[in-house]
């Protein structure tokens, strides 16, 4: 029979050769891409921007219509429905979080910039684009437990998902912003 | 002399003498301001490496040199967890959310992964019947895996968030990444084979591994940082645009 401690050690020389691999990977990657900002980051945020429709997010994660589905549908088709509706938000909340991936990456090059009023915008820049990632990385979870649960109730949207949908809006706002202009990089 | 035993000898001499290379370009791109627990973990490493090398070339030492090694490997795992988090430090230094959120999700990070090193080591403590070094193994393999677990965790937070990273403190966070994941697997497997041919073999692979770390250590310290691309046409109201609509949105 095998003991305990033999499983434990295959089991943390596995662990260690994945993080191995991961240690790596990243290494390798890191040497192919140069550490700056690059155009396509910029433009994958602008486009990111521009495909979140908060109205439909607004719909998806609508509690008042949560309520109707559930009235109106047999348990069975609810929670298919809702698995769905969970996984369409969900896809939104993460395209946002690249979105303010990206975001941070502008702000850290404008905080290098000669220009201090440009450096120091980069600076508020970089901090509320950290702060929405964080809001979505917490959006995301939340959303995927619904996939997993669709029976738990919410009864009223967690504040969590509330600044997921004001965070949405706002990257449209911007994205409306930005659609006219040619691109805001050039080096 | 047998060939095992030069290859010891030259894989436990070589990363130090190179660690002494280490020290000599820190202090010349005084790195050291920068860097001081790296720097103080360099010459502690050297430091050790010397007095156990005399024990160990002085005969009948070989109890002094079990407590030796036992007491300066304590210190030395206390200066990695040093070392991690002035790796850290550097890596969220662009931002001070960061540094009190991403801070305290790292020290979850670092509760979660002493329970389960604690756990293994109630639950898995291996061959420990008189054998001292079976016991400093359990010891390494929970500080590894802490330290191997909270550098992955900060690579995962600079890709979820899009942190850069300067090429230094990358190449001192890989080359310990390297080191804590092969000291893990080969602690975890000195636990369960605690036979002196099993002991020497896993011996041959950490100091093998130690010799690359320090190799990454001085390529990465050595290379010049990259100049990164700064935003230099943006018009000022541009940024300003978007930090306005981004507080409109976290005033709320």
């Amino acid at each position: 029979m095998i003991s305990t401690t033999m499983i434990a050690a295959w089991t943390l020389v596995a662990v260690a050769f994945f993080a191995l691999v991961i240690l790596l990977y990243v290494a390798l990657r890191s040497r192919a891409r140069r550490f700056d900002l690059e155009k396509a980051d910029l433009e994958k945020a602008v486009q990111a921007f521009r495909s979140l429709d908060i109205e439909a997010f607004r719909n998806l994660v609508d509690s008042a219509e949560e309520a109707f589905l559930r009235d109106n549908l047999s348990p069975k088709k609810f929670r298919e429905i809702k698995r769905q509706r969970a996984w369409a938000a969900l896809i939104y909340a993460w395209e946002a979080g690249g979105a303010a991936t990206a975001l941070a990456k502008i702000g850290q090059a404008a905080q290098r910039s000669s220009d201090p009023k440009i450096a120091a915008s980069g600076v508020q820049l970089t901090e509320n684009a950290f702060r929405l990632r964080l809001q979505t990385i917490g959006a995301c979870f939340h959303l995927l437990t619904e996939v997993v649960l669709p029976d738990l109730r919410s009864p009223s949207l967690p504040p969590l998902v509330d600044q997921y949908e004001r965070a949405a809006e706002t990257l449209f706002r911007l994205g409306r912003f930005s659609s006219g202009r040619h691109g805001l990089i050039s080096r | 002399m047998n060939w095992h035993k030069v290859l010891s000898l030259v894989l436990w001499i070589t990363p130090h003498v190179l660690l002494g290379v280490l020290v000599v370009v820190l202090c010349k791109r005084r790195l050291y301001r920068e860097f001081p627990v790296f720097f103080a973990y360099v010459l502690y490493e050297i430091a050790q490496f010397i007095l156990l090398f005399v024990l160990y070339s002085i005969p009948g030492t070989g109890k002094q040199y079990a407590y030796a090694y036992c007491a300066t490997l304590l210190l030395s795992i206390a200066l990695r967890f040093g070392v991690i988090d002035e790796v850290s430090k550097d890596l969220f230094r662009e931002s001070q959310l960061l540094k009190v959120s991403a801070r305290r999700s790292l020290q979850c990070v670092t509760g979660l992964l002493l329970v389960v090193g604690v756990l293994l080591a109630v639950y898995a403590p291996g061959d420990n019947s008189g054998r001292w070094i079976a016991g400093v193994s359990v010891v390494n393999r929970g500080a590894a895996m802490v330290q191997c677990g909270l550098l992955l965790a900060l690579l995962l937070f600079s890709r979820f968030l899009g942190l850069s990273w300067r090429r230094s403190t990358f190449g001192i966070a890989l080359g310990l990444g390297i080191l804590t994941s092969v000291d893990l697997a080969m602690f975890a497997l000195r636990t369960a084979f605690a036979s002196w041919v099993a002991v020497e073999f896993f011996n041959l692979l950490i100091t093998g591994a130690y010799l690359v770390c320090v190799s990454i250590w001085i390529g990465y310290v050595l290379a010049l940082e990259l100049k990164p691309a700064s935003l230099t046409v943006v018009p000022h109201d541009e940024v300003e645009t978007w930090n306005t609509e981004l507080q409109r949105l976290l005033k709320d």
